[in-house]
């Protein structure tokens, strides 16, 4: 360890520190009447350390001989992670508040995840990968059974657990393959012996890491926990998992494949084809029958990460760059759908089912409009953001000569519209009208209304993202 | 890129910009808002118009802004004839609808809001049509069915209008998403996404492999645009919107998106088998199968939309067909249909407007009420007919006399006899229209008096049936149009001749018969028209609400079977789909050739093998019964510890053993407050499916390890065996991995261990306080306790194992570093020791008698294996570095002293603690459980008291 590693870690360090600082003032301090300013500091402090990422941030950087790599794909992944989480932070307050969850550990649980995935998207090393990986896991699934009277919560967290454990050991299982195969630990060392010819062992290292890896996107057919967990999880939770712990998993997923695989692109390529397949198509498919919207936002988010893992599996630079403004358009749109889920109550009680929102454009036609945007941009609708997304990992696709990736993407998403445009025509033409409450906080109406105006702006550049994501994703595979 | 092209632009946006408006203005009154909406239109129109000339010439006009340029997407509009003639017919009909709606919407209706969609359509369609790159027609292409959406259902009080705009919606909105991937694949044959190098790379487009899936990715977008069977169903049921929109929507622009797609990519996809069985054939299909629907029709606008829908099939089919004659009929049949057509709609909403139906069955006679519009209706559907002098006659000709000659596989006849058939009901409907709703008697019970409306409201349907007359006895006008649009679709310099005689041709006959026919089945309609009702025939909107059914009934089958809650069905499919990968990568790695040769089995090894495997097996089968299980458990470590002691493992042997009994002790402790039986959980059928999988999973990993063991691979192992002595002091290969290559693995799991202790320790804790106390106060054994719990000969021999395993734990931890054992052994193998003590005595007695605080314990176990650590940054060393020295001390022989050593005691000290911990635990529940009756003795039963209450009796 040399002192400059330390500064290399600094805003990971940083965050670490404030976690367990707060923890301990909350404990002995004012325990939950704390909560509220610990909620507003820690997305302060998110806020703040993705600002100082984004633009002090310069070259790649690496500490602990290899362990931490600090480069330009990390530090665009941290960036959207640290935004989404201190968004989503301020969009949980009023809910858990109301509901008596907002805990002084809630936050800090957060921010402990979100060193986890910092640690993740920069891991150089199996070991880091695995450390980053657990350090979010654990607190994720503790957030996840927050709700302890809550049956279904309980449930959830149990059932992520259980299925998480497992999917780590089968990762371990890998690792430790790959690390008796390859003989070390380290992604640089790794793609040194994975040239050419793979030797099973590291085949099969290999394998597993990515079944391990594609519990955390939840892929399908590792998706299991997603629906009970998204149903049980309290609904900022939810929201919470939908965004950045996606974009941390999508980031290390990468980080392994070209990090430490780069040299096999064909070995992983099929697997990662064939995972992306199955979600786009189960995700689309599985959505059109639910009744509960976040039940229906778990099979969206397994969709989506078909997407992404498209442009994973072109195994081109330009694959992860459309992987990674997909990300960062997912996540956008994500916050925003689920700003208007949080806010979908009946006399002051949380609303889920789908049926709840007929004719709700009468009721609150702004809301409605932006949520009909964004439902349109999910489904990857032209001229909306969304549509540049899901174009980006289509041409990638393409581009690598996976067109028939393309086209299965295409079908899937024809499918997967359908139940999008479902819910607009509830809201815009359902048969009778529901009487959920108007009221938004300010928060929730913000974040609504400046997701779906930025799908709608965003279509003229789209803020600039796709230059930043080609020299992330430059710095990753070369 | 000329000057006037930057114009293009202007054009594109004047539509956009001009949405504003009508919510701005329509508080200064309906016609000031109708008026300004007009202006952008008006303002659009005579910006194209000025490119006539040079468009007409056969120039190209481009304009080109870079957009997304990394996806190939950039703000490019070109105008060619194709574009151009679309471009003047969104644009004027527009005009001519925005005039016509001002006097067609009530005073209830939003009208602000109805221009504004309108406008925003407009300047999609227009986006559609003079796009120059096939994305960002795709984005005007998803724009129009955005718009569209918010226009059908418009009229939201209505519940067909609601129904219309979902299945319009989804029908198009798919349809579109699925023309994404085929433009992406043209785009990538031909490496641009320019349009116009799309149109010049038709051969390399259509040699291409992907051409047929591009060419239907794409035909399906066009075709559910435009309403092709078996798409078609949906185009009648948007007729529930306000007549302005279906007049411009349905017959003059969106839906012919479609056909204007298709006569795009003409140059790079027609031509080919493909493309003229799939679209001539769909097309003739839609031609005939629309114009017979509309036959039966009595809804007025149903009946104009079924004949729209054929219609477009007819284009479809001319395009299909591949000719360029056929092109030319397909661009002059567009003008026509979109003049005669507009101008039926807009009669037809004159009608409902007037009459308040739109029931053929209760109108009729309206020729004497309203004489206007009988004039314009009768125009216009003549036209419709193809009866000559009208200009529908025209373009049926031409498209009569290429069906004529057009061979479908072998046959001669099946085309043309179809277009003859399509052109009699065509006939035929278009004579209903006129003679059931115009001619006839005057009724007196028409829902309300009708009488031509103001002038404002047929004056858009009057200038088109002028339009429509003029075409139709003087087609030269149209000819300028015409060949610049057909020159565009074909890519050819056409120039062809419009006139209305063309001789005694077979098209003529075709005609001719047609319109008899067409007669002849008015005629005889009422009869056909009750067999049409009693004929059992398959109602598209029915068939549509059933595969949505279907399909979600299919996702929800899908759902419930895979995601039904149960974790053991999770985990089922996790496992499954893991063993699938890791036969993927078996099958794909590269096996080499085995090395090594299997050993053979000594007869004890057999045994021992044997024993394990009916072990394994008897847990699987008892394991309801937990007592059992836990004895089986324990032979199955034993017999392992002693696997890893025949296999040269002593170390993993000595740890295996000694965690295996710490293990089973503990539990065998936890097991008093469980059930001593689990539940029945799962059928025999469940129980058979994950017996099936485990073996799967478990050979799976077997035959791995098998594989592996046969060959002779490069592992880690050596570099560790060469290294341990050099580089950690130690001939202990696997204590120096432990203590010093990967000492901050076991640091952190030394941590981990002491934390498990602690939170085992605090979830007691909470335990004890909460209702859960109070049920373990009144816990009821079931069975009977013994009397003997503290029998005599095992308190005697625990005490003197005492000492002797204290020793031995000692040595272990001595010996560590050059020989099998260890801080982590020796803890374990003390805690053994004291483990005892509380099995023969009770808790209560060897707790009294212990004073170490196991919190304590962990954390000096903890602190002192980090300082060891840290102490190497004294001498400038990495964390953890370990150094050695050798020491001579009589008259113990010289031994070896490591700060390694120094670490192993931190470990040893926390795993004592740490195990010692979860007993107290474990122990405090017994107390609360059975607090009555702790013990206070040694034992239950002291022969020493017993000798001196003896003495004492004596």
């Amino acid at each position: 360890m040399q002192p400059g590693d330390l500064s290399i870690i600094l805003p990971e360090l940083v965050l670490s520190i404030y976690a367990m600082a707060a923890l301990l003032v909350g404990v002995y301090g004012g325990k939950d009447k704390l909560a509220p300013l610990l909620l507003w500091v820690t997305s302060g402090l998110f806020v703040a350390v993705a600002l100082w990422i984004g633009f002090q941030g310069r070259g790649t950087s690496v500490a602990f001989e290899g362990m931490f790599i600090d480069d330009a794909f990390a530090r665009f992944a941290k960036v959207t992670i640290l935004l989404s989480a201190a968004v989503i932070l301020l969009m949980s307050e009023g809910y858990m508040q109301r509901r008596g969850l907002l805990r002084f550990e809630y936050p800090l649980l957060i921010a402990l995840a979100a060193v986890g995935m910092m640690m993740m998207v920069s891991a150089g090393d199996l070991i880091a990968l695995y450390m980053g990986l657990e350090l979010q896991s654990l607190a994720l699934y503790v957030v996840a059974s927050l709700r302890r009277d809550s049956v279904k919560s309980t449930e959830a967290g149990l059932k992520y657990f259980v299925l998480g454990a497992l999917s780590s050991g089968l990762l371990l299982y890998g690792a430790s393959l790959v690390y008796g195969f390859a003989g070390t630990t380290s992604f640089a060392g790794i793609i040194q012996a994975a040239q050419g010819e793979t030797p099973l062992g590291l085949l099969f290292g290999l394998v597993f890491v990515i079944a391990g890896l594609a519990f955390k996107v939840s892929a399908a057919p590792f998706h299991m926990w997603t629906p009970d967990v998204y149903e049980g999880s309290p609904t900022p939770v939810t929201a919470f998992f939908a965004t950045a712990p996606k974009v941390a998993a999508m980031g290390l997923f990468a980080r392994v494949v070209h990090d430490a695989f780069g040299g096999v692109v064909g070995d992983w390529q099929q697997i990662v084809a064939f995972l992306s397949v199955i979600s786009m198509f189960l995700g689309a498919v599985a959505a059109i029958g639910q009744t509960n919207i976040k039940r229906l936002m778990a099979y969206s988010s397994i969709a989506h990460m078909g997407y992404a893992l498209m442009g994973l599996a072109a195994g081109t630079a330009f694959g992860v760059q459309a992987m990674l403004v997909y990300m960062a358009i997912y996540v956008t749109m994500n916050i925003g759908t689920f700003a208007f889920i949080l806010a979908m109550e009946k006399d002051g009680n949380p609303v889920v089912e789908i049926a709840s929102l007929s004719q709700y454009s009468r009721r609150d036609p702004v809301k409605a409009l932006c949520m009909l945007v964004l439902l349109f941009s999910l489904a990857g609708v032209p001229p909306l953001v969304g549509f540049f997304g899901k174009y980006y990992v289509l041409l990638a696709a393409v581009e690598a000569d996976l067109a028939w990736l393309a086209v299965a993407g295409v079908v899937a998403s024809v499918i997967g519209a359908f139940y999008y445009l479902r819910i607009v025509y509830l809201m815009y033409f359902g048969a009778d009208e529901n009487h959920l409450d108007t009221g938004t906080s300010p928060v929730l109406w913000g974040a609504l209304v400046a997701s779906a105006v930025i799908m709608v702006v965003g279509v003229i550049n789209l803020f600039g993202i796709e230059g930043v994501a080609a020299a992330a994703a430059a710095t990753l595979v070369n | 890129m000329s000057d006037g092209a930057h114009f293009l632009f202007l054009i594109a946006l004047l539509p956009f910009v001009g949405a504003l408006v009508p919510g701005v203005m329509i508080r200064a009154g309906r016609t000031a808002c109708a008026s300004f909406t007009a202006v952008p239109t008006a303002l659009a129109l005579i910006l194209l118009m000025t490119f006539a000339p040079a468009v007409l010439r056969g120039e190209v006009i481009q304009a080109e802004i870079e957009w997304l340029p990394q996806l190939g997407l950039s703000a490019s509009f070109f105008l060619d004839g194709l574009g151009f003639l679309f471009a003047t017919m969104i644009l004027g009909v527009g005009l001519l609808i925005t005039l016509y709606a001002r006097f067609y919407l009530s005073g209830d209706d939003p009208m602000g809001q109805f221009y504004t969609y309108l406008l925003l359509f407009q300047g999609a369609m227009l986006g559609i049509v003079i796009s120059d790159n096939i994305l960002l027609l795709l984005i005007f292409w998803e724009l129009t069915s955005l718009s569209s959406f918010l226009l059908i259902g418009y009229w939201k009080h209505l519940p067909e209008g609601r129904q219309g705009a979902r299945m319009a919606l989804a029908v198009t909105g798919s349809g579109g998403l699925a023309m994404i991937g085929g433009m992406l694949i043209l785009g990538n044959i031909v490496g641009s996404y320019n349009l116009t190098d799309i149109l010049a790379a038709g051969d390399l487009i259509r040699a291409s492999d992907w051409y047929l899936p591009a060419l239907i990715l794409i035909l399906l977008g066009a075709f559910t645009k435009s309403a092709q069977f078996p798409f078609h169903f949906w185009l009648p049921h948007a007729m529930a919107a306000p007549t302005p929109v279906s007049a411009y929507l349905h017959s003059a622009t969106m839906v012919k998106a479609g056909v204007f797609l298709m006569a795009r990519m003409w140059p790079a996809l027609a031509g080919t088998d493909a493309w003229f069985y799939i679209v001539g054939t769909t097309g003739l299909i839609t031609m005939v199968l629309g114009a017979l629907i509309a036959l039966f029709k009595d809804d007025l606008k149903a009946l104009l939309a079924f004949s729209t829908v054929s219609h477009l099939g007819l284009l479809t089919m001319l395009l299909g067909f591949g000719t360029e004659a056929a092109a030319v009929a397909a661009v002059f049949h567009i003008i026509n249909h979109l003049t005669f057509k507009a101008a039926l709609f807009m009669t037809a909403g004159i009608v409902d407007h007037e009459a308040h139906t739109r029931d053929i069955k209760r109108l009729g006679g309206l020729r004497h009420l309203m004489p206007v519009t009988f004039v314009i209706g009768t125009i216009a559907a003549l036209s419709m007919a193809g009866i000559p002098f009208f200009n529908g006659f025209l373009s049926k000709e031409m498209m009569l006399e290429e069906a004529s000659h057009t061979k479908w596989l072998d046959s001669y006849y099946v085309v043309p006899v179809l277009a003859t058939l399509g052109a009699l009901l065509s006939v035929a409907y278009s004579f209903r229209f006129i003679a059931h709703v115009f001619l006839g008697p005057v009724r007196d019970d028409y829902p309300h008096k009708p009488h031509d409306p103001p002038f404002g409201m047929w004056a858009a349907p009057a200038l088109l049936t002028v339009l429509v007359l003029l075409i139709g006895i003087l087609p030269a006008v149209a000819e300028p149009i015409v060949t610049a649009a057909a020159s565009a679709v074909t890519g050819a310099d056409l120039h062809p001749h419009l006139k209305i005689w063309h001789g005694v041709t077979p098209a003529l006959y075709m005609s001719i018969l047609a319109i008899l026919g067409g007669a002849v089945l008015l005629a005889i309609h009422a009869p056909l028209d009750r067999a049409w009702i009693k004929a059992p025939r398959p109602e598209a909107k029915t068939i549509f609400d059933g595969l949505v059914a279907a399909l979600a009934a299919f996702a929800r089958t899908i759902t419930e079977g895979v995601h039904n809650g149960a974790i053991s069905r999770y985990l089922a499919i996790f496992t499954v789909a893991s063993v699938g990968l890791g036969a993927v990568a078996f099958a794909g790695g590269g096996l080499s050739e085995r090395t090594r040769e299997l050993l053979p089995i000594p007869p004890v090894i057999a045994v021992g093998w044997l024993m394990l495997i009916v072990a394994t097996v008897s847990v699987v089968l008892m394991h309801r019964a937990r007592f059992r299980a836990l004895v089986l458990i324990g032979i199955i470590g034993l017999s392992i510890s002693a696997g890893f002691a025949y296999l040269s493992a002593p170390d993993l042997a000595l740890t295996q053993i000694s965690v295996e009994t710490v293990t089973i002790m503990l539990l065998l402790l936890a097991l008093h407050f469980l059930p001593k039986e689990t539940p029945r959980e799962s059928p025999m059928g469940l129980k058979l499916r994950d017996g099936l999988i485990a073996i799967a999973a478990g050979g799976g990993v077997g035959g791995l390890v098998y594989a592996f063991l046969l060959r002779d691979i490069d592992t880690i192992s050596d570099y560790h065996i060469a290294n341990s002595y050099e580089g950690g002091g130690g001939t202990n290969v696997v204590n120096v991995i432990l203590v010093d290559f990967r000492g901050y693995d076991t640091y952190g799991e030394i941590i981990v261990l002491g934390i498990a202790g602690l939170i085992i320790y605090a979830l007691m804790q909470a335990l004890l306080e909460g209702p859960a106390a109070r049920r373990l106060r009144n816990v009821d054994y079931s069975q009977d306790r013994s009397r003997d719990r503290h029998p005599l000969m095992m308190v005697v021999v625990t005490r003197l194992l005492m000492p002797i395993a204290i020793m031995v734990g000692i040595y272990i931890f001595l010996r560590g570093h050059n020989q099998p054992g260890g801080g982590f052994v020796a803890g374990l193998v003390i805690a053994i020791a004291l483990l005892m003590q509380y099995m023969a005595s009770g808790f209560a007695w060897t707790q009294a008698r212990q004073r170490i605080e196991y919190h304590a314990m962990i954390g000096f176990g903890v602190v002192i294996a980090g300082l060891t650590g840290a102490g190497a940054w004294v001498f400038g060393l990495p964390f953890l570095t370990s150094g050695y020295t050798y020491v001579h001390l009589p008259p113990i022989e010289e031994f070896e002293l490591a700060t390694a050593m120094l670490f192993d005691l931190g470990v040893f000290l926390t795993v004592l603690g740490a195990v010692m911990l979860m007993l107290y635990s474990l122990s405090r529940i017994a107390r609360y459980a059975g607090s009555a009756d702790v013990n206070v003795e040694a034992m239950d039963y002291d022969p020493s008291e017993r000798q001196s209450d003896a003495e004492e009796a004596r």
